[in-house]
């Protein structure tokens, strides 16, 4: 049986992703006559993930992620990393998928992004390529606009189509 | 000793130095949505069974993102921003200083693939064509990476193959691992020129 859980031999080797964490708040200054611009202090300037908290004012914790080559087994894990997002509205719940934009300067110690748009909203998934609200495999909404007349009832339906019992009976083979 | 799993060849190098999408430097986050059951979504499963680890090999910096049984059809997402292009500044500094901000402004666009009913091998190629780096740029990347190592110069070990001449089989060796012969020492040499001036 293969145990998805990796073992701890990949503590002394840096992953891409592992410089990227450690790496998180490497700050641009470049200093031109005086003047000195700033960019954005994130490596991640894109990212998105799963809201796990809205208890801050106006601040959403996101989970992000991001899948990790394990060296011995050569396997492709998820590692999570939490981040803070600025979110004005307060319009996250739980379990909503964000994606978060980084931030062109600090906000405050921890939040480096803000809140771009919400991919999924929890219980309310609209379908990208049909625009209907969807739940899991089923639609919610009907996928074509029904033009029949509701009103009319199933027995006139009925009437119209002609059925009459054949009087010869089919040969049989 | 056969190894571990379904499909083991998943969990080589080899596999996963096959991979043929290099994504343009526009895309940040791929997102997958897909099926766990259903005959539709059996390609979108295959293509997350087997090329995504081959595309998060070429690619270590997009972050890659699996949904299942979100919606009832499956599709890919890409979101694409634009990437940050470092200049040097000099004296016309005010105008360099407008165009990296005009340069900076990252779009975020959307691309939606739909890959209902399509088999994982017609969306490896389908992705490759719309967002990969074409064979003609990964061709000169590849020649770009090696004229920076260029085998005829030698230096620290880090950086280049060999640090002396010496260390080329058929060459001088070092006289610290081998004596030299006596004819190429440098007081024989001194002595015979003395011996020949007198």
């Amino acid at each position: 049986m293969l145990f998805p859980f990796p073992r701890g031999y990949r503590d002394c080797e840096l992953h891409s992703w592992q410089i990227l964490t450690s790496c998180d708040n490497k700050l641009g200054l470049q200093n031109i006559n005086g003047m000195s611009t700033r960019q954005a202090s994130v490596h991640a300037k894109w990212i998105i993930g799963q809201v796990i908290g809205t208890k801050m004012k106006k601040t959403a914790k996101v989970r992000v992620t991001r899948l990790v080559l394990d060296p011995y087994l050569l396997k492709y894990y998820n590692k999570r990393k939490t981040y803070f997002a600025h979110d004005p509205l307060e319009q996250c719940t739980i379990g909503d998928v964000v994606l978060l934009k980084a931030l062109p300067e600090k906000r405050s110690k921890h939040v480096n992004h803000e809140l771009a748009e919400i991919v999924y909203k929890v219980g309310q998934v609209v379908d990208p390529l049909t625009g209907k609200r969807v739940a899991g495999t089923q639609y919610l909404e009907p996928l074509t606009e029904s033009t029949e007349d509701t009103e009319v009832s199933l027995k006139e339906k009925l009437e119209q189509l002609n059925i009459t019992a054949s009087t010869t009976p089919p040969s049989a083979s | 000793m056969p190894m571990k799993g379904r499909f083991p060849i998943r969990r080589t190098l080899e596999y996963l130095q096959k991979g043929e999408v290099v994504f343009k430097k526009s895309v940040n986050i791929m997102t997958v949505n897909y099926n766990t059951h259903g005959d539709l979504s059996e390609g979108a499963r295959k293509f997350v069974f087997f090329n995504i680890p081959q595309i998060q090999y070429k690619n270590p910096w997009v972050q890659i993102m699996m949904f299942k049984n979100m919606t009832p059809s499956p599709f890919l997402r890409f979101y694409l921003g634009k990437s940050f292009v470092l200049l040097f500044f000099n004296l016309f500094s005010i105008l360099w200083y407008l165009l990296v901000l005009l340069l900076c402004l990252d779009d975020g666009e959307q691309v939606l693939v739909d890959v209902e009913g399509k088999d994982h091998k017609e969306i490896m190629n389908h992705v490759k064509t719309i967002l990969g780096k074409s064979d003609k740029v990964l061709e000169a990347e590849a020649l770009a990476k090696m004229e920076l190592s260029n085998p005829a110069n030698f230096g620290p070990k880090r950086y280049f193959l060999r640090e002396c001449i010496s260390e080329v089989e058929g060459q001088v060796p070092h006289p610290g691992f081998v004596p030299l012969p006596k004819e190429m020492t440098g007081k024989y040499r001194a002595k015979l020129a003395a011996a020949s001036d007198e």
